[in-house]
Parts: structure tokens; sequence; C-alpha cells
């Protein structure tokens, strides 16, 4: 008896998710599909499925400029820049925080603990990037802000913490400086945590477009996230002033250049999820075990 | 004779070290602090500089006369903000919408989580879950492009459907009664596989023996989920609502800016303290107003998030954050 009512609660759960992941697939396969498809079967019948007609226009004319490879390129660097650099300062202050004979290592910990609770505000951070560190349109301004986190210094040094104490004392008693015993012998034994927080880092910089938002109004610096909010806001613009505009009287296929740039953007999180969706689950669950 | 000495010298030798104390410390943990420099270095000029600059909430602020010599006109600025309409209505829909991520999001997760555990074929159990982690890698401006392919008026897949089976199209981007709930899916649809992840974790660490013993004792399975799972799931819950409620007065600009837009007829829902702060300073290119708001948002986001965050310590001391 209980075993039908199990099978049949196992029918409705896979049912569950069989729907649950279908809606979640959806949008990118009609992104993908629309992207392809031709614009005047757009027009007629509305973002289709199978559409009428096929076409690699919509790329055609995203592809052609600069603009979108320029974007990649500048997504490129601030992404590897920026996971490097905040995984050097980062592990540095976690490794200098968590050894015991210093002193004011709780007292640092404290400084940047306050951030998470209490901030001054976008305003006053808004003054102090634009006139005092003038990273207005500069790459560093896409890097710099995000550097540290103290959930990620946090996570760090805690894992530091729970390495045996005998091999950083043994690199201590050969007299390595402390950037020495961190190089050399902790982070090749952390490296899953710096394997997790460098993913989480990255991603966090390559889906980032607030910083760009706020501090970048040159087009050449345009991360490929926030080109791809530039581009569609422009097309939007440009179909509520009617069809015939500043492309020279020609009129572009505005639907489907909406999604190619989609396409565009996404591509390579989508090619690269199925091997590197497994190391971010592992990151979650270590957090989550450890608190 | 002696001892009076021997103490006479412990007492000044204590007041010496006293003294030195800290810059004793500095120079002979110098390297250490050195390494450290860098990242105190980065919360000095990003976080703590910022921070005087709070004085422009209560001055009438120009950029020709800077942020000393403007006027102090004290609580002007909250005052405007809070007997126009905007404070009640931006407060209200920040806590409206974020409190209803949290209720629904968490229950979704919990459901889901519980279901999950449920499937024994490993290769669905890994497909679903991989699946419904997906959109956590997608970036918010790619998210309202998905938005619009589904509720987009004129060829949205959803309008296309309604006309497919005879109903009116529905004019989602011209109606802010329909945004509160779409907001609440997009935010399911976005988060529910990485707090499933969360969950199971937490279920897979529920001891073994209880199952068995349970089924011993001619348990059914949803006996064993109320029973076992559910109560062993409920402390991390406790714990990740308490600091979700910590961040309750922070807004989802990110989500909420790229879907809205400029569009005034979503704003009566949709309009959050962070979107109407950033309008205020882009649009309007007035400082002292959006300031002031700021400021109150940090205030109210302090009271809680270290209200939430000292709850959580006192139920469970290693998952707080300090």
């Amino acid at each position: 008896m209980t075993e039908r009512k199990d099978r049949i609660s196992d029918i409705i759960f896979h049912i569950v998710f069989v729907v649950f992941c279908f809606s979640t697939l959806l949008p990118f396969v009609l992104t993908l599909i629309v992207s392809i498809s031709d614009e005047m079967s757009i027009i007629k019948n509305g973002y289709q499925l199978i559409p009428d007609k096929l076409t690699l226009d919509a790329y055609g004319i995203l592809l052609s400029g600069d603009n979108v490879f320029n974007a990649y390129k500048i997504s490129i660097i601030v992404t590897i820049s920026g996971t490097l650099l905040a995984l050097l300062v980062s592990s540095m202050l976690a490794y200098a925080i968590s050894v015991e004979k210093v002193k004011y290592r709780n007292v640092i910990a404290l400084f940047m603990f306050f951030t998470m609770l209490f901030g001054a505000g976008l305003v006053p951070w808004y003054i102090v990037m634009t006139q005092f560190l003038h990273l207005k349109n500069s790459i560093f301004a896409l890097i710099l802000p995000m550097l540290v986190s103290p959930y990620n210094v946090f996570l760090i040094r805690n894992y530091f913490k729970s390495l045996p104490k005998e091999m950083v004392e043994s690199a201590e008693i050969e007299g390595a400086t402390p950037l020495g015993t961190l190089v050399r012998v902790i982070i090749p034994l952390s490296a899953p945590i710096i394997a997790t927080v460098s993913l989480f880092i990255s991603l966090g910089y390559w889906n980032d477009w607030n910083l760009s938002l706020w501090l970048i109004d040159k087009r050449e610096l345009y991360p490929i996230q926030f080109m791809l909010y530039k581009i569609n806001s422009l097309i939007n613009y440009m179909k509520s002033q009617g069809s015939k505009n500043a492309y020279g009287g020609l009129s572009i296929p505005k639907e489907s250049v909406q999604y190619a740039t989609v396409m565009i953007t996404i591509g390579p999180i989508i090619l690269m999820y199925p091997f590197i969706q497994k190391y971010f689950v592992k990151g979650i669950m270590i957090g989550a075990v450890k608190g | 004779m002696p001892e009076q000495e021997v103490a006479l010298k412990a007492n000044r030798n204590a007041v010496y070290r006293k003294r030195s104390g800290f810059v004793n410390e500095i120079w002979k943990n110098k390297l250490y602090y050195l390494i450290a420099l860098p990242g105190i270095l980065y919360f000095v000029i990003f976080a703590y500089l910022p921070m005087p600059g709070i004085i422009i909430a209560f001055k009438d602020y120009n950029y020709l006369d800077g942020i000393f010599g403007s006027k102090w006109i004290g609580f002007k600025n909250f005052e405007f903000f809070f007997k126009s309409e905007y404070a009640w209505k931006t407060t209200f829909n920040t806590l409206f919408i974020n409190g209803n991520y949290i209720v629904f999001g968490t229950v979704t997760a919990i459901l889901f989580s519980l279901m999950l555990n449920e499937i024994r074929q490993v290769v669905f159990k890994k497909l679903y879950q991989n699946l419904m982690f997906l959109p956590y890698f997608i970036s918010t401006v790619v998210v309202a492009q998905f938005v619009y392919i589904i509720l987009s008026d004129e060829y949205g897949l959803l309008n296309i459907f309604l006309k497919a089976f005879g109903l009116n199209a529905v004019q989602w981007y011209q109606n802010a009664s329909y945004w509160v709930p779409i907001l609440v899916i997009i935010n399911i649809w976005k988060t529910t596989g990485y707090s499933v992840i969360i969950y199971l974790a937490t279920i897979a660490g529920i001891d073994e023996g209880m199952y068995e013993a349970a089924y011993l004792d001619g348990a059914t399975r949803f006996q064993k989920i109320w029973y076992i799972t559910l109560p062993c799931l409920i402390p991390t819950v406790i714990i990740l609502t308490l600091l979700a409620i910590g961040r309750v007065f922070y807004g989802d600009f990110g989500t909420i800016y790229p879907l809205i837009g400029e569009n005034g007829q979503l704003f009566a829902t949709t309009e959050v303290i962070d979107t109407y702060v950033f309008r205020a300073v882009s649009r309007m290119n007035e400082l002292c107003m959006p300031a002031a708001v700021g400021l109150y948002q940090s205030i109210c986001g302090f009271i809680l998030v270290l209200g939430s965050n000292l709850l959580v310590k006192r139920i469970n001391n290693e998952r707080s954050l300090f």
C-alpha cells in the first residue's frame, strides 16, 4: 500500500521538476530561436518556437562593428585581472588575520566586518569615486570597487585556520616570511577554497554592470553585460521613435538583434556551465555545512 | 628594600610595555601587517572614506561649494523626503517585495529540496539540480530580456498563447499591479537552484540512523519527511531567513532597474529605495535628497542586520558571521 502511494508521489515529484526545469530552459531556447528568426515572421507571428524562416542577419549586424569584440575584450581583461588581484589581496588579508600571534587580528576583522553592517550610501560613494579617486571612465573603475569582499575574506581565513598548525610552524622555523609561507605552503594546501572563491569572484566580475552604470560613459570601456544593456536600450528607444531612423534610413531587424545580443552575452556561460557548475556546487556546500 | 626595587622595576617595565605596546606589536609582526595592508586600504578607501560624505544629507550641496562649503540645512532634506509620498511608497515597496522574496523563495526552496531529496535515480536528481541552478549564472540585464521575450505586448510568448486560446492579450508592461508577482516569480526562477543546493547539503548531513529507526517503526515517506527531515532543516532555514531579513531594506536594484527602466506606469509597485536614489542622482542631478535617503536606508539596514545577526548568534554560534 505504502509502495503504491510512494510511487505516485515519485511521479508527482518528477512531474514538478520536469515542469520547473522546462520553464527554466524556455527563455534560453526561445531566445536562441528568436535570435535566428526572420524579422518578418516575428512581426507576423510573434516570438515562436518554430519560426517561418531562419536567418543569421542579426548576428551579422552585431558582429560587423567593433562594439561586441571590444566589450568582450574589456570583460575578459577585467574578469581575469580582477579575480587574480582580488585573490591576492583577499588571501593576504585572510592569512594575516588567521595567525594567532598577530595581536590585532580581531580588530582588523571587526574593521572589515563593520562594513557589512553599515555603509555610507551611494551618494558619498559616488562622490569619492568621481571627485577624489577620479575613477570615472577608467578600467580600474571596473576592477577596484569590487575587489575585496569581507565574506570571502572570512571564508578564506576560516579555511586557513583549519589547516594543521605544524605546516605553518615548520615553514616559519625555516625562516620563511609570512608572504613566502602564504604563497609556498598555505595556498597550495588551500586549493579547494581558493578555487571556490575565485569562481564566485569571476562570476561577479563577469556579470557586473552596476559599476559601468555609475562610472563609465565611454563606449570603448563598456564590458559585455553593459553593452548588452546599452544596445537593447537603444533598440527599444528606436522602436518607440518609429522604424526608419539613424541607421541611414535602413531598418535593422530590431527584434532578433535584441536576442542575438543576449545569445552573444550568455554564450560562453552556457558553454562552460557543464564543466564549472560542479565546482560552484561544491563551494556552496562547503559554505553551507561549515556556515 | 630589594623587594621594593624589584616591584618598582616591574611597575616601570609594565608601564614601558604598555606605552609602546602598539608600536611593539606592529614592529614585531610587521610583515603580517604589511601583507594585510592592501586589503585594509581597500576598506579604508572604498568603505570608510565615503562615510564623512554622509554630511551631504544635512547640507544643501552643490558642486561649486563642495561638501564643506555648502550650506547646512539640518534635517530639511529628510523632512522633504518624509513629507513627500515617496518615503512611504519606496519604503513599502522595498520591504514588500523583499518580504515576498523571502516568504515565497524559502517555501519553494524547502519544498523543492524535500522533493529532490526523495528522487532516487541519481541521474535525474543531478539533472534537475543542474538545470535549476543555471539561472543563477545569468546576469540581471539578460534576465530583463528574458522577461521581455515572455511578456512583450506584441510578440511575447504569453500573449501569443493567450491570443491562440482566444483570450485578449494583456499589456503587462503597462499595469503596475502585475509586477510584484512577476518579480517574485523571477526571483524564484533565479535563486531556487542555489537555495536547494544549500538545503540539500543540510539534509545530507542528517543522521541515517533516524530514518532507519523510523522505517522500523513503519513510518511512511511523508511521516519521515515531516518528523525528521523538516525539523532538521528548520535551523538552516531560520538562519538564512534572518540573514535575509537583515538585508530587507536594500532593494533588488539589479533585477528591477533593467526591467522597469523609465517606465513610469510601473513605478507605483516597483519603485524601491535604491531605484529612487539612482534616478534622483542620474536624472535630476541633485545629490542632497538621495544622500539623505541613502543614509536613512543605511541606518535602518544597520539596525536590522545587527539585530538579525545577534539573533542568529543566539541560535547557533558558529553560523553567525562573527
